[in-house]
């Protein structure tokens, strides 16, 4: 009995909407990068899943899935620089602190 | 599913056979660790001219038992840690991805954990997954030498996952599988990948004696250097289990080495005998192990930009072209491999017989720069 | 008996997966939270093993586990605050986020049971050939631009953190 399609777009859902409610509240920086993160894995569960089940000729999901992986560790990177820097500018990665664009 | 010996029911026959597989991999790997801290003071002692271990046992061969022995008994000291978790938790992060690593090597036709269809992706997943614990062990130590050691040892170990993953790019290409197994099966005889695809296996070397942390590029963990850097509050039991993890990573280096380059069971007989397969692939592996012993014992240490830089600007262009040579040439005579084995000598000779001349002319700039500093 | 492996091993995996992801929200401390995340991609890991998509999984953990959270404890690691114990505690916004995640997260659960298996599945020979031969077949260009983005990006993490007295 292989599990049902809708059992991992299920827990693809509730791991994305987890992932929302934790950019929402949290308030350091580096955890709401934690939490873009869990929401593209739940993308990239759902993608997966599809892909496996309806269109496994060609794999067209997975490949997606590949280039997610891509532009995510592009991201991380890129987010983690932008934190550094501004916790140069001043010792805080708190986003409810980092209000102003100038000083 | 598939039913034990003497008829025994699948039901019972599936989990024993798990327990006896990890029984099996936990005896290899201790006492394959045990094996080599023996043989690896035997024989740096003998290059540098020494004896090692004599007196415990018949020339010295229970030092082992007595160095296991010691270790156990030692005192737990725990500093004041930044993280008390992840302190305790580092060491099985660095020994479980090893353990894990021995399910896709092939011993034996047909001795072989699972095949899986991606077994090359999935050793050099699970070698990637040691960072993580280094990391993590040299931060959690509350200690500024950990810290800056863990922090090397990381960059050195994610430098050169690079050479190392381009290496055995290079034998997927002529294979055409990245299954093991299959691997290890298109290499019967003496037609072992070795004679055709030499540079990758000297490339993967470097970056597998860079990967395990071994001379010459163990400065993150050398006695001599900021204090055993990550190592360093690691005391008894938790310090054996990052040693036992280290040589466990180097059989597994041996491992892929003799599956992907010398054929990994093939030797005289074993077609009459399939379980003769395990010894040759045992010795072929001890073999390398005993390689990676005697360039401990005779290379110097690198510093820390030196390993860097012959990283990023020496194996990862040389290993780049490598592939674009081997496809390259593999596109333009699909039938026969001997232009490429033509090709991948010649760079192999001119790696070798460059490196001299660069280093000449390094010296030679370095003691200009020297006399017209000092003039 | 050997049938309910499969459903078991998923009930197993979506537990972890789930708890592991709300204590990356929910945790006090922020290195709790890189290590639960390392493990969420590791349950996410193996269910891409159970949906037969080895190859996928396999550059989950090596990029994920491997590099990501490496990379996440190094920003977790430089830029030390002080401890703010019960943080969530008095977090205003989590009322107003609640309200509006799970309604939304109920309804899209329930109704993605509603997509049903398609008649015929495919044959589990594993992800591996389809997904080169698309990746590098009809993706190639795409394959590329993605070489470009990491060069950019590489680039750029390294002129960012660069400091400017050099």
């Amino acid at each position: 009995m292989a599990v049902p399609l809708g059992a991992f777009i299920a827990v693809s859902a509730v791991l994305f909407f987890i992932g929302a409610a934790g950019v929402l509240v949290r308030r350091n920086a580096v955890v709401i990068l934690m939490c873009v993160e869990l929401m593209l894995n739940a993308t990239n569960l759902a993608l997966v899943a599809f892909s496996r089940r309806y269109a496994s000729i060609d794999e067209r999901g997975s490949v997606f899935v590949v280039f997610i992986f891509v532009v995510a560790a592009a991201e991380v990177a890129v987010g983690l620089a932008i934190i550094l820097s501004l916790y140069r500018n001043r010792p805080t990665v708190d986003v409810d602190e980092i209000k102003q664009m100038r000083g | 599913m598939p039913v034990g010996p003497f008829g025994l029911d699948p039901a019972i026959w599936a989990p024993l056979r798990l327990v006896i597989a990890v029984l099996l991999v936990i005896g290899l790997v201790f006492n394959g660790a045990l094996a080599q801290i023996y043989l690896e003071r035997k024989i740096q002692a003998i290059i540098q001219d020494r004896v090692g271990p004599l007196h415990t046992g018949p020339w010295g061969l229970l030092q082992t038992f007595a160095d296991a022995i010691k270790l156990l008994g030692k005192e737990d000291i725990r500093a004041r840690l930044t993280d008390k978790w992840f302190f305790l938790a580092a060491p099985s992060i660095v020994f479980s991805p090893m353990v894990a690593s021995y399910v896709v090597i092939p011993f034996a036709p047909g001795i072989v954990g699972v095949d899986l269809s991606v077994g090359l992706l999935y050793l050099t997943t699970l070698g990637s997954m040691t960072v993580l614990g280094i990391v993590i062990a040299g931060w959690a130590s509350n200690n500024k030498y950990s810290l800056i050691g863990g922090l090397r040892s990381a960059g050195q170990l994610i430098s050169y996952e690079v050479p190392q993953i381009l290496s055995l790019i290079t034998v997927v290409l002529v294979v055409g599988t990245l299954s093991m197994v299959g691997i290890a099966e298109s290499q019967p005889g003496w037609q072992m990948h070795v004679f055709v695809l030499p540079l990758a296996f000297v490339t993967y070397f470097i970056a597998g004696l860079a990967e395990t942390n071994r001379n010459p590029f163990d400065l993150p963990e050398a006695e001599s250097e900021l204090v055993a850097g990550f190592l360093t509050e690691y005391s008894g039991m938790r310090w054996a289990i990052f040693f036992l993890a280290e040589y466990g990573e180097i059989t597994v280096v041996s491992a892929i080495v003799t599956t992907l380059w010398f054929g990994a069971w093939h030797g005289p007989f074993v077609e009459v005998f399939p379980l003769l397969g395990v010894l040759w692939f045992t010795l072929k592996a001890y073999f390398f192990v005993l390689v990676f012993m005697w360039i401990r014992a005779t290379l110097p240490r690198l510093r820390i930009d030196q390993l860097m830089s012959l990283c990023w600007k020496v194996l990862i262009p040389l290993t780049l072209a490598n592939i674009l040579i081997t496809s390259i040439l593999l596109l333009a005579f699909p039938t026969t491999l001997v232009p490429v084995a033509i090709a991948n000598w010649i760079l192999l000779a001119g790696f070798v017989l460059a490196l001299p001349y660069f280093q000449r002319r390094r010296l030679a700039t370095l003691r200009e720069r020297l006399r017209t500093a000092t003039a | 008996m050997f049938d309910l492996i499969e459903p078991a091993l998923f009930a197993i995996l979506t537990i972890g997966s789930i708890a592991a992801g709300a204590g990356v929200v929910l945790a006090n401390r922020i290195t709790t939270s890189a290590l639960l995340m390392a493990f969420t991609f590791l349950n996410v890991a193996g269910m891409f093993v159970l949906l037969g998509a080895e190859t996928v999984a396999m550059f989950q953990v090596l990029i994920y586990v491997g590099a990501i959270t490496v990379l996440i404890l190094y920003g977790v690691m430089f830029t030390p605050q002080s401890p703010r114990p019960y943080g969530l505690f008095f977090q205003t916004q989590k009322y107003w986020a609640a309200l509006f995640v799970v309604p939304i997260a109920i309804f899209v659960a329930l109704t993605a049971f509603s997509f049903a298996d398609p008649a015929v599945m495919g044959e589990k020979g594993g992800d591996l050939v389809p997904l080169a031969t698309s990746i590098f077949g009809d993706f190639a260009f795409a394959f590329e631009v993605a070489s470009v983005l990491l060069l950019a990006a590489m680039v750029g993490a390294i002129v960012l953190v660069k400091r400017d007295e050099e």
